[in-house]
């Protein structure tokens, strides 16, 4: 199909790890598809904001979209993460019964686990857990070998840049503000930067989805953001738990209850909280939560103190309905009844990020019952990640340097991070140019010092090598900017000493 | 691999200070390894006066103080390293060192760590609310303006009243910033008192005790913080909350050392002072690896940097020579009024100096040492602070044939 | 009238407290050194502080030298110097005591250098 200028055949709205999903989906075929994202860089809605969990499948209602594509999710997900350069790791994990009661609960999931076909589900013992995990209380525990932990905030970003990579058009900081039809088969978005054309609209916009909806003329979904917050521990405490550990999940409470992550890149999280808040911009923390936090992960880790917490962070869920109402609310992918062409994503909780890919097939599926589509011959599945200069071992640090002299400067002193991965983060094929793009990409600043370090060396690269005035480098896009400028407004050219007196008098104002 | 007498971790105070006094007794095999693109650390940024009344009496300005070491190590001509990092230190005192040239080992007869301290941040204090942009350490905004030439906000809003925060509110000020206040979570101040009065006094920025920041806001750039009162136990006075608008809020809220390496190295640390545990030589639990400076124990004056590094290669020299020979090992006992002491551990009953810090500020305090019922000594201190170090000297005849060795204050 | 200050000149921070009537200094208790008794006189009829602050520098090692004025200045003066002092520009090389203003405001202020500035190295070193 031929496109000019902002005319394309599909747009999807929303770059979190399911709009990319669908793009890189999308772009195995001969498609224009174009990726509109109101925030400065992708995943930056819910995507980043979890704990990173491959889900096994057996907290899903048997039946459901969530646990057909999270255990579908979950066993395609180390082939994804291979081919897109996401570090994946299968750590396993154990959910542990304190008390006697709590066994039945266990083998419940087991059963649902079994009916969904998750593989390799064993209820443990006292002995079998104090083995797998001495620093654990439990007295029994429901062990989950295949479920895993993966970087959620690199598997977006690299769903979006293979998809980028594959002929998609990524537009950031460009917010939809309404749909119009413009005849039976196009749509017109207006933004707050360009116009687009599209056939197509897949709407993934996150908490916004119902927002959307809204804008093509649905209005029956409403979405409801639940915050979760989370502690992250120092890295020196990594030793005490060895896979993810959860609480058997009590019914009504909502959620998977308070649990201990390690992440992928050496922490452990604990978390996330449950609690439904007005704002769908509100990232905060709290201090009751944050003192829930630590009790509550002190009832399966006694080891654990305040000391250990390095930072503390939230995400938040968009549950499709109030919490006066509850309820389970499965996926929602379909094609809207009264608007077509316009697919709507909602309610994508976890295990969203398990099943991004199978989502994402559907989502072509769909279509495909109305178009039929060319394959792209140069479709490329593979994509390379920045090449983390700390994990290599000795003798490819020493060619490293030598071919780039950039990989001998390290910029993050805590996590060891090296100029050279700052600059490819910095010049990442999104054009995201922003603090956190950069600690997204490298991990830098996340360490104990939390910027301490490294934060001015960044502002410097930065600076130098974008020629950036001090006000464009932000945190997080325009809004947030770190500096209000330079301090000195020097009155002109270079003053030697002599001038310098004449000068003064200039200035005695 | 190359073979070194003495490598000392660290281009800034303690780091040249040990670098001198080495040279000085003859220890010619020396390399300072510093990751920073210049020598004398955190004094480069530190371009205020008041450096140097005890050591040159006179009053420098921070750079002033580190070029007088500078000039000697150039002078001198030892060996230094800029722009490289450690990231590796074994208990066998092998350091793997990374710059643009490529990646060294080295091993050293002796380590000299001098890695100073970082700041503790937002995170480990856990200030709930938003993650806006105008947050910054006090040493990072001290970096951004003294050395990078930028200016970091208009509106300020200081946390924490220790000697960073304080120099920050006068420097915010001559630099054209608005600081509308400090706020102090303890009842007094915890930085020297002369700098509550040339920091905040002079500039009529109020300090306000016993209250902290409880929230913060903002959609993009910082846009307000909440601050509240404490009560005696630490709890929010209820009521006492106020809004305050601002766009930058500077976090001077503790230094802690540098302990990354010296963990790595396996080397024992104390719990209060976050630094190495040590002997009257400066010996950390690894032989052959020693600590001065602030990466040992936070200082507040940096002439006592100079003077506990060139007290410490006293030992380096004697470990070189084979003579410092481990006669005993008492624990130096910490009783009440006492926050911690440095050294942990006495090896010897020689001349040591012995650094403390107080829990609470007071006045006619007494200090005991004592070994067992035996008072060794007593110092009487007219005026106590915890923001102030105090150092006391014991004689090898005070401390010869103590068995044990208790310090308290009364 | 009686007010207690806290002295500046050294760590100690002594106490001093003062008995006055307008500039009639009548009593000075609790200083230990002389410097201190000139340090409360001072304050009561013409209070004095150090500045400091930094300076641009063009094709130096350090983006900015840091600078002070030698002596003590009148206190009302800090912010005004303060001001000058981001406007005005050097080259490197810099020596540390080096005069990088004189007579400003024409009140005998001037601004010497305390950081040493080398020329800045063309190429990466």
């Amino acid at each position: 199909m031929k496109t000019k200028n902002n005319h394309f055949d599909m747009v999807i709205i929303g770059a979190g790890v399911v709009g990319c999903a669908v793009a890189r989906e999308l772009s195995e075929y001969k498609v224009n598809v174009a990726v509109l994202e109101k925030e400065d860089d992708v995943g930056w809605g819910i995507s980043c904001r979890n704990s990173g969990v491959v889900h096994a499948g057996f907290n899903n209602k048997p039946g459901t979209l969530m646990a057909q594509f999270c255990v579908e999710g979950n066993k395609s997900f180390a082939e994804l993460c291979n081919q897109l350069d996401v570090p994946y790791k299968k750590i396993g994990k154990l959910v542990v019964a304190k008390k006697k009661e709590e066994i039945k609960g266990l083998q419940k999931l087991k059963q649902q686990g079994d009916t969904n076909g998750v593989d390799n589900l064993q209820i443990i013992d006292l002995n079998e857990v104090k083995r797998l995990e001495p620093n654990v209380s439990g007295i029994a525990a429901l062990y989950s070998p295949e479920t895993a932990i993966t970087s959620p905030y690199l598997l977006t970003i690299a769903l979006a840049e293979n998809a980028l990579n594959n002929g998609v058009k990524f537009f950031l900081n460009t917010e939809v503000k309404s749909i119009t039809r413009l005849n039976n088969s196009h749509f017109k978005i207006n933004t707050t930067k360009e116009e687009f054309i599209s056939s197509y609209i897949i709407n993934s916009a996150g908490l916004y989805a119902d927002k959307i909806a809204r804008m093509a003329g649905t209005k029956k979904y409403h979405l409801y953001p639940c915050r979760g917050e989370y502690h992250i521990l120092d890295k020196n405490v990594s030793w005490l738990i060895n896979h993810l550990i959860y609480p058997v999940p009590q019914a009504g409470a909502g959620g998977l209850g308070i649990h201990l992550t390690p992440t992928i890149d050496g922490n452990i999280l604990i978390g996330p909280s449950n609690e439904y808040i007005k704002s769908k911009d509100n990232l905060s923390v709290t201090s009751s939560v944050m003192k829930m936090l630590s009790s509550e992960a002190r009832k399966f880790l006694p080891l654990i103190s305040p000391g250990y917490i390095i930072r503390s962070y939230s995400g938040l869920r968009a549950k499709q309905a109030p919490s006066s109402e509850g309820g389970f609310w499965d996926f929602v992918i379909e094609e809207s009844d009264t608007v077509d062409n316009f697919i709507n994503l909602i309610g994508i909780e976890s295990p969203g990020l398990t099943a991004a890919q199978p989502i994402a097939k559907k989502v072509v599926k769909i279509i495909n019952k109305k178009e039929r589509f060319n394959p792209n011959p140069s479709f490329n599945p593979s994509r390379k990640g920045i090449l983390q200069f700390e994990e290599q071992n000795e003798e490819i640090k020493k060619t490293l340097i030598k071919q780039d002299p950039d990989y001998g400067e390290i910029v993050c002193r805590c996590e060891k991070i090296t100029k050279k991965e700052i600059l490819e983060a910095a010049n990442n094929p999104l054009g995201a140019r922003s603090l956190i793009s950069i600690k997204y990409r490298t991990r830098a600043m996340m360490g104990r010092c939390q910027g301490g370090y490294c934060l001015p060396r960044i502002i410097e690269i930065l600076k130098e090598n974008f020629n950036l005035v001090p006000r464009e480098i932000t945190l997080k896009g325009e809004k947030s900017y770190l500096l209000m400028g330079y301090r000195s407004n020097e009155v002109s050219k270079s003053c030697k000493k002599k001038k310098l007196l004449s000068l003064e008098e200039e200035l005695l104002v | 691999m190359q073979e070194k007498e003495v490598i000392i971790i660290g281009g800034g105070a303690a780091g040249l200070a040990a670098a001198v006094a080495c040279q000085q007794k003859r220890i010619e095999d020396i390399l300072i390894i510093e990751r920073g693109d210049y020598l004398g650390g955190i004094l480069q940024q530190c371009i205020h006066d008041g450096f140097g009344l005890e050591k040159f009496h006179t009053s420098l300005a921070g750079p002033e103080y580190a070029q007088r070491y500078i000039d000697q190590v150039k002078e001198k001509e030892i060996p230094f390293l800029l722009n490289s990092m450690v990231v590796n230190l074994t208990p066998q005192k092998e350091v793997i060192v990374i710059n643009y040239k490529g990646l060294q080992h080295y091993r050293a007869k002796v380590i000299i760590l001098a890695m100073g301290c970082r700041e503790r941040t937002r995170g480990a204090i856990n200030i709930p609310g938003a993650r806006p942009s105008g947050i910054y350490t006090a040493g990072v905004a001290q970096e951004l303006i003294n050395l990078k030439n930028y200016m970091i906000g208009e509106k300020i809003v200081i946390l924490g009243s220790g000697d960073i925060g304080l120099i920050m509110a006068r420097r915010l000020s001559l630099e054209g910033a608005e600081v509308i206040m400090v706020a102090e979570k303890l009842p007094y101040s915890s930085g020297l008192p002369r700098n509550v009065n040339q920091c905040l006094y002079d500039f009529d920025i109020p300090l306000l005790l016993s209250h902290t920041v409880v929230d913060i806001e903002g959609n993009g750039r910082l846009s307000g913080v909440t601050i509240a009162q404490l009560g005696k136990r630490g709890g929010i006075i209820p009521g006492s909350k106020r809004k305050i608008a601002c766009d930058t809020l500077l976090l001077s809220v503790g230094l802690i050392p540098e302990n990354e390496l010296s963990r790595e190295a396996g080397i024992i640390l104390d719990n209060i002072t976050g630094g190495p545990q040590v002997d009257e030589r400066g010996q950390t639990s690894v032989p052959g690896i020693f600590a001065c400076g602030n990466v040992l124990q936070v200082h507040d004056i940096v002439d006592n940097v100079s003077l506990e590094a060139e007290y410490i290669v006293e030992g380096v020299a004697e470990f070189l020579e084979g003579k410092l020979t481990k006669e005993q090992e008492i624990k130096v006992e910490l009783g009440k009024g006492l926050r911690y002491v440095v050294p942990q551990t006495l090896i010897r009953s020689e001349d040591s100096i012995f650094s403390f810090r107080v829990n609470q500020p007071g006045r006619k305090k007494i200090l005991i040492f004592k070994d067992g019922k035996r008072i060794i000594k007593k110092k009487i201190l007219r005026r106590v602070n915890p923001a102030e170090m105090i150092r006391v000297k014991l004689s090898s005849s005070e401390l010869e044939g103590i068995k044990t060795l208790k310090v308290k204050l009364v | 009238m009686e007010r207690e200050f806290i002295c500046i000149i050294c760590p100690n921070g002594c106490r001093i407290s003062v008995e006055y009537e307008g500039i009639n200094i009548k009593n000075i208790k609790g200083d230990e050194c002389p410097k201190g008794k000139d340090y409360v006189k001072n304050e009561i009829t013409n209070p004095l502080r150090v500045f400091t602050g930094s300076v641009l520098i063009e094709n130096g090692d350090f983006s900015l030298v840091s600078v002070k004025t030698p002596a003590p200045i009148p206190k009302k003066y800090l912010k005004k110097i303060g001001e000058i002092t981001r406007r005005i520009k050097m080259e490197a090389p810099v020596e540390i005591g080096q005069v990088v203003a004189s007579n400003l405001l024409n009140e005998n202020i001037d601004l010497i250098a305390t950081r040493k500035i080398e020329k800045k190295k063309s190429l990466s070193s």
